[in-house]
């Protein structure tokens, strides 16, 4: 059964002051579960603009972007019950705890065993130790653990993910890439990353490289597998 | 360095003029300095007018007042410490004309009268009054002109007082030595002082007083002679108080007190705003320190933004102030004539350094915060610490100094003070109970409801600021409304509750016994009839009672004055001892007393104390054995201070009585002829009483609804700072949801949750909290018996959250705005 978020023929600008900045145009692309994309470029590209509308949240200023799921085709928007996202700046709710944070979309969604779930989930990010602790009492590469948990508990069929190594060091980023991509190939989620990291974007299945409003595809090493 | 920053300052302020924090903040300081500011202008301006007054119409360089004539000893020596002396004597009276009767002061005066001042009479309603050198002859009386209309005589025609007839002759006007009646409006009328002795008063229903000229030294003399000689007599003298300073100070107090509820709000609301401007400030700073200023830079930004923000709203609120002064001014000329606007500076510079002193340390916690963090700290934002706990305790002391120094009646701050205690514990407790309870309860449900509960009980110490804040203001409102409608109702059902519908005040014991018979002989009904003397209280365990108490308070404005003193075998079926015990049964001990506990309060009395009274020509020393309070059900005819009927034997003193009577509509008509008989027999129909009422309704009305409406805007601040304190939290939260694949709408509902949960728990506590109050303050303050409306409070409380609620959403709209496109550019 193809599950596929399609763009075609996409053009997204915008007007400042009397200027119309044109970030991209004729712009084709098709994400599917289950694979990893990681999408490359300098900053004001418009690589996070790029997956706002991937995941249904912009309109495009001109083309279609439609969500294929089986034999149905639906607008982008109504993705949206369907994906997960990943932060910079993880967005953990300060005063809940870690287990809460991940429960979070699950007892929104009215689950019974959103706690067990939670647990499981931070159990496979390697956080069992850690599970009353409040944000601020977690470093940065355990905050990023306790967000990719919490975007994949709910078991959503995309997760767009906006530089979830950029606020960590080297090894702590190694690791977060290892959890992301595992989880998310285990979970059977198609993964978006926007990313400056080299080392993160070589391990996705498909990496793309926006620029000057072009959308070009690279080269990538096979998916690395680790533990999760 | 000082204008760079002020600079700086400056411009930061402007940047952040229009912003909610800001704005909220104008609000609440200007509220408090407008409340306050015309508050002060508005004593000033009665204190000079009641010193003015001192001098212009006492109508006299002293006046030594007292309840019987000066023995001949006693002028003789009053006399050889001062200049001149002239008597007037005072009685309370009903005069009647055909089926007319009209309450009257009626005054004797002598030739000497009037001693400095002019009199001022008229020959007829319709001619200009003149100046008249003296009092009027014998055989005449002069009548103010509402008793010339009340009792539908002209002058001319005859008028009898205890069946002597008098030629009604002039208008008065105006009388010099006014002052001493300050703002009672009893009809005035005047007779010669030869002409009193004919009509056989009771002489201790006369009051008599003394108007002197002297010199200062000849003044201070007087007094020394009086604080010897006449201990239980009152001496005003023009460099003295004037006998409503006393009055206003009570009223100026109660309205200081009010205030304390405005203060407690205001605090509430810039706690709420302190944890938006440490973030902003503390941001501001770190930039300035991270490119070379130093901390004080940051600090001294800050506090000239403060300041700024303040001064610029001076100009407003001095032109508000200045407008209200002048319509509270006009509005007081019914009690304070002629009193004059004028706008103080002195006193306006007095207020607001004082409230601008408050505001500073309400404000403290977001420079501490500057002062005690690093660049490091401060981009993270710390915000505790012992700074943190220090400024609270600070605002905390704050509040109470307002409160001391305010408060005049230890018993009713106590109360007030209990009951707001008392709201905010049980709204501390029903936050964390509910939503504790609630989440565990819903653990097993699935919805948004069952989440909102776990989100609140996750997030329960910044809500139960909020509720606590939006509950408080519910819980003031609440009982403010209650309490102006409890007082309209009670007044109004007065005449079916009250047991009699006449009520005699002061009945002497042959007129005591005329009435009984009276009443037998037409069926009527005396419902109570309770004995009574005067006494005046001179001391407290040998101490004068200006050395034992200064402050003052109900129970100090009416032991100024003689008290009535009741004596019973046993306790009232009307009273309940609370403290101490009653006298035995024909007790030889006759030397007890048993005082009323809000008395034993207000003047610091304890049990064992030593109470010296002035009765008749004797003084009496008496001690306190018991205190009692008045238990409904039982008749209203209550005393403050009871004795055992032993004591009796070793006082000389007039005994009077205190009835209710039932009369139908037909039996009012025999009145008059009782009053004929008994011109000073003080009696009161139930239709004058309401009467009294109503006017004093209106009144208290008008300031309750002010009041109310201050609270209502500070409220309406309160719950908007409150919403602006989380704003940034409530957003993020929302990005966060969405990014979970839920809309605006899901947001929406979970807000709408919240501020119904918010809503309940604060409904809980501002209708426990004002059960409460309403069970303390009630029957002590204001005597009235409490019983709740619970539908009109759960009507009024509905409203009011409704209101709630409703701001509560539109003001959270903001954080409504939000998106997962929002957390994506947060880097």
């Amino acid at each position: 059964m193809p599950c596929n978020i399609e763009l075609r023929n996409i053009c997204q600008s915008f007007q400042t002051n009397d200027t119309k900045v044109t970030l991209f145009e004729g712009l084709n692309l098709t994400i599917s579960r289950g694979k990893s994309y990681a999408i490359t470029g300098p900053s004001g590209a418009g690589k996070s603009s790029l997956l706002m509308l991937m995941s249904g949240l912009e309109e495009p200023t001109s083309g279609t972007g439609t969500y294929v799921n089986g034999e149905q085709t639906k607008p982008l928007p109504e993705l949206r019950s369907d994906i997960g996202f990943i932060f910079q700046q993880f967005h953990l709710l300060p005063e809940l705890t870690a287990l809460n944070n991940v429960a979070l979309p699950l007892k929104l969604r009215g689950d019974k065993n959103a706690v067990t779930k939670a647990k499981h989930w931070l159990e496979k990010v390697g956080l069992q130790h850690r599970f009353d602790h409040k944000p601020s009492q977690l470093s940065g590469g355990e905050q990023q653990r306790v967000a990719i948990a919490r975007a994949l508990v709910f078991e959503p069929k995309f997760i767009f993910a906006d530089e979830p190594t950029g606020n960590l060091d080297q090894k702590s980023a190694s690791e977060i890439a290892d959890i992301l991509f595992t989880c998310c190939q285990e979970n059977n989620a198609g993964l978006v990353a926007v990313t400056h990291s080299e080392v993160l974007a070589e391990r996705a299945q498909h990496r793309f490289s926006l620029a000057e409003g072009q959308l070009s595809t690279q080269e990538t090493n096979i998916l690395k597998v680790a533990s999760c | 360095m000082l204008i760079s920053n002020s600079k700086l300052a400056w411009h930061f302020y402007q940047q952040e003029f229009s912003s909610s924090h800001q704005r909220l903040l104008r609000w609440t300081q200007g509220i408090l300095l407008l409340f306050i500011m015309t508050l002060g202008q508005t004593s000033q301006s009665i204190q000079a007018y009641l010193n003015d007054n001192l001098q212009s119409l006492l109508g006299a360089d002293a006046v030594l007042s007292q309840s019987s004539a000066l023995t001949i000893k006693q002028q003789k020596e009053l006399a050889a410490i001062t200049n001149t002396i002239v008597q007037t004597q005072d009685i309370k009276t009903t005069l009647t004309h055909n089926e007319h009767w009209q309450r009257t002061k009626l005054k004797a005066v002598d030739a000497q009268y009037p001693l400095q001042g002019q009199l001022f009479t008229s020959s007829s309603l319709n001619d200009n009054e003149v100046v008249t050198q003296s009092g009027p002859e014998q055989g005449h009386i002069w009548l103010d002109a509402r008793l010339l209309a009340g009792l539908s005589i002209n002058i001319g025609d005859t008028l009898k007082i205890a069946n002597q007839a008098f030629l009604v002759a002039r208008v008065l006007h105006h009388e010099p030595d006014r002052l001493m009646e300050g703002h009672n409006v009893d009809m005035r009328a005047m007779i010669n002082t030869l002409d009193i002795k004919s009509l056989e008063f009771a002489p201790e229903l006369i009051h008599y007083r003394y108007l002197i000229a002297g010199s200062v030294s000849q003044i201070k003399a007087l007094i020394t002679w009086q604080q010897e000689n006449l201990p239980a007599s009152q001496v005003h003298h023009k460099q003295g108080n004037h006998p409503l300073a006393l009055f206003w100070k009570r009223t100026e107090n109660f309205m200081g007190l009010a205030s304390v509820l405005l203060f407690f709000m205001a605090a509430i609301a810039i706690n709420q705003l302190t944890q938006v401007h440490i973030k902003k400030d503390q941001y501001f700073s770190a930039i300035c320190m991270s490119l070379g200023a130093t901390k004080s830079t940051g600090i001294q930004v800050s506090i000239l933004k403060w300041l700024f923000g303040l001064l610029l709203i001076m100009p407003v609120i001095v032109t508000l102030s200045a407008i209200s002064h002048w319509l509270i001014i006009n509005w007081l000329n019914e009690t304070f004539t002629e009193i004059v606007w004028q706008w103080r500076l002195t006193s306006m510079l007095h207020s607001v350094l004082a409230v601008t002193t408050i505001f500073a340390i309400f404000h403290a916690p977001v420079w501490l915060s500057l002062r005690n963090n690093s660049v490091a700290k401060l981009f993270s934002n710390n915000k505790q610490g012992l700074s943190h706990w220090l400024s609270k305790l600070s605002s905390l002391v704050v509040l109470s100094l307002v409160v001391i120094s305010y408060s005049d009646n230890a018993l009713l701050t106590l109360m007030m003070v209990a009951a707001i205690g008392f709201t905010i514990v049980v709204m501390i407790l029903v936050s964390w109970s509910s939503l504790t309870i609630g989440e565990k309860l819903s653990q097993s449900f699935s919805g948004l409801i069952p989440f909102s509960l776990f989100m609140m009980k996750q997030r329960l110490i910044s809500k139960s600021t909020q509720i606590l804040g939006v509950g408080l203001c519910a819980f003031l409102l609440l009982f403010t409304l209650m309490l102006l409608k409890d007082l309209g109702n009670t007044m109004t059902s007065y005449q079916r509750q009250h047991d009699g519908n006449i009520i005699v005040s002061q009945a002497t014991k042959p007129q005591m016994q005329f009435i009984e018979n009276w009443a037998n002989e037409h069926a009527i009904d005396i419902r109570q009839a309770k004995p009574y003397m005067y006494a005046k209280l001179v001391a407290v365990n040998s101490q004068t009672l200006a050395e034992f108490s200064s402050k003052p308070s109900d129970s100090m404005a009416t032991f100024s004055h003689a008290i009535r003193l009741h004596w019973s075998e046993v306790v009232p079926k009307n009273n309940k001892v609370i403290d101490g015990q009653w006298w035995q049964n024909n007790t030889e001990n006759w030397q007890q007393i048993s005082v009323e506990e809000e008395v034993m309060t207000d003047l610091g009395l304890a049990l064992g104390d030593w109470l010296t009274f002035f009765i008749g020509q004797q003084q009496v020393k008496l001690q306190i054995v018991a205190s009692h309070v008045f238990q409904p059900g039982a008749g209203s005819i209550t005393f403050w201070v009871q004795m055992p009927p032993t004591a009796l034997a070793h006082i000389q003193s007039a005994h009077y009585s205190m009835a209710s009577i039932e009369l139908t509509q037909q039996q009012e008509t025999l009145l008059p002829a009782l009053w004929q008989k008994f011109p000073t027999l003080r009696m009161v129909s139930l239709k004058e009483v309401t009467e009294r009422f109503d006017s004093m309704l209106a009144m208290i009305t008008k300031v309750i609804s002010g009041f109310s409406l201050m609270i209502i805007i500070l409220a309406s601040v309160v719950i908007l700072a409150s919403i602006s304190a989380l704003e940034s939290q409530e957003k993020k939260k929302n990005s966060i949801i969405m990014s979970f694949g839920f809309t605006q709408v899901t947001c929406l509902k979970l807000n709408v949750i919240e501020w119904l949960v918010t809503a309940s728990i604060t409904a809980i506590g501002a209708i426990l909290g004002t059960y409460f109050s309403g069970m303390l303050i009630y029957q002590s303050q204001f005597s009235l018996k409490y019983q709740p409306d619970f539908i009109w409070l759960s009507i009024t409380l509905a409203i009011i959250l409704s209101v709630v609620t409703g701001l509560g959403i539109y003001a959270s709209r903001h954080s409504l705005q939000s998106s997962v496109k929002q957390l994506m550019s947060d880097t």
